[in-house]
């Protein structure tokens, strides 16, 4: 999953260090959120959200291709 | 920035619990092992005879139990660090069972057959202990290079 982390952090001015202490992690998580390596737990994605005052589907992208309208229309008749 | 509610325990809290709990009950391992060795070697050297059963296996079990409390530190530690940290180890800790069980599996088979001798159970423990090692390597080389 994609996500705005490193561009928000540059942002605030924070290092990756500064940002795990504040959310109560280790720099190398913050890393690899950041690098796509971990997608974080939604507590932890909560926390970030709230550190930066974002809704959460704005800091993380959710890439998953979506069906298309005529596509789950046509699901959601086959099943009523 | 603004102030989160974070953990109740934090990655650094967690390391330093487990580090100040970890060293402690190493000395204490070697400690017994030495003892043990000693204690056992001086009751069986003449004239006395072997020492009695109980002694030995209680010499024996508690020589081990330094290890069996390690690991209720690292489950600690497990249950404390963060998520990534945790997803890290656990899959390290796998790692490190599978191949232990795998190696003690084939030498079985091997010394089955009379391939290879007969190995001393006893090396299975620093067999995983190593296995962890190599994980640890690929830790400090990947946080080097991030």
């Amino acid at each position: 999953m994609k996500n705005r982390l490193a561009e928000l952090r540059a942002a605030q001015g924070f290092t990756q260090g500064a940002l795990a202490e504040a959310l109560g992690v280790s720099r190398q998580s913050v890393n690899a959120i950041e690098t796509g390596r971990y997608d974080p737990s939604l507590p932890l994605a909560f926390r970030i959200a709230r550190l930066f005052g974002e809704p959460i589907e704005e800091i993380f992208i959710d890439e998953t291709p979506r069906p298309s309208p005529s596509r789950a229309r046509s699901n959601t008749n086959r099943r009523s | 920035m603004p102030d989160v509610p974070r953990p109740a325990v934090t990655y650094r809290e967690a390391n330093r619990r487990y580090l100040r709990a970890f060293v402690p009950v190493m000395i204490v391992y070697v400690a017994l092992c030495f003892a043990g060795v000693l204690l056992l070697d001086r009751l069986s050297a003449p004239p006395l005879s072997a020492p009695p059963l109980w002694l030995r296996t209680l010499v024996a079990l508690a020589s081990a139990a330094p290890i069996g409390l390690v690991f209720v530190l690292l489950w600690r530690y497990l249950a404390e660090t963060d998520e990534y940290t945790r997803v890290r180890k656990t899959t390290e800790l796998a790692a490190a069972g599978m191949l232990t069980a795998c190696f003690a599996t084939a030498w079985g088979f091997l010394e089955l057959y009379d391939v290879v001798p007969s190995l001393w159970t006893f090396l299975l423990g620093p067999a995983f202990a190593s296995w962890l090692l190599l994980s640890l390597w690929r830790l400090v080389s990947e946080r080097h290079r991030v």
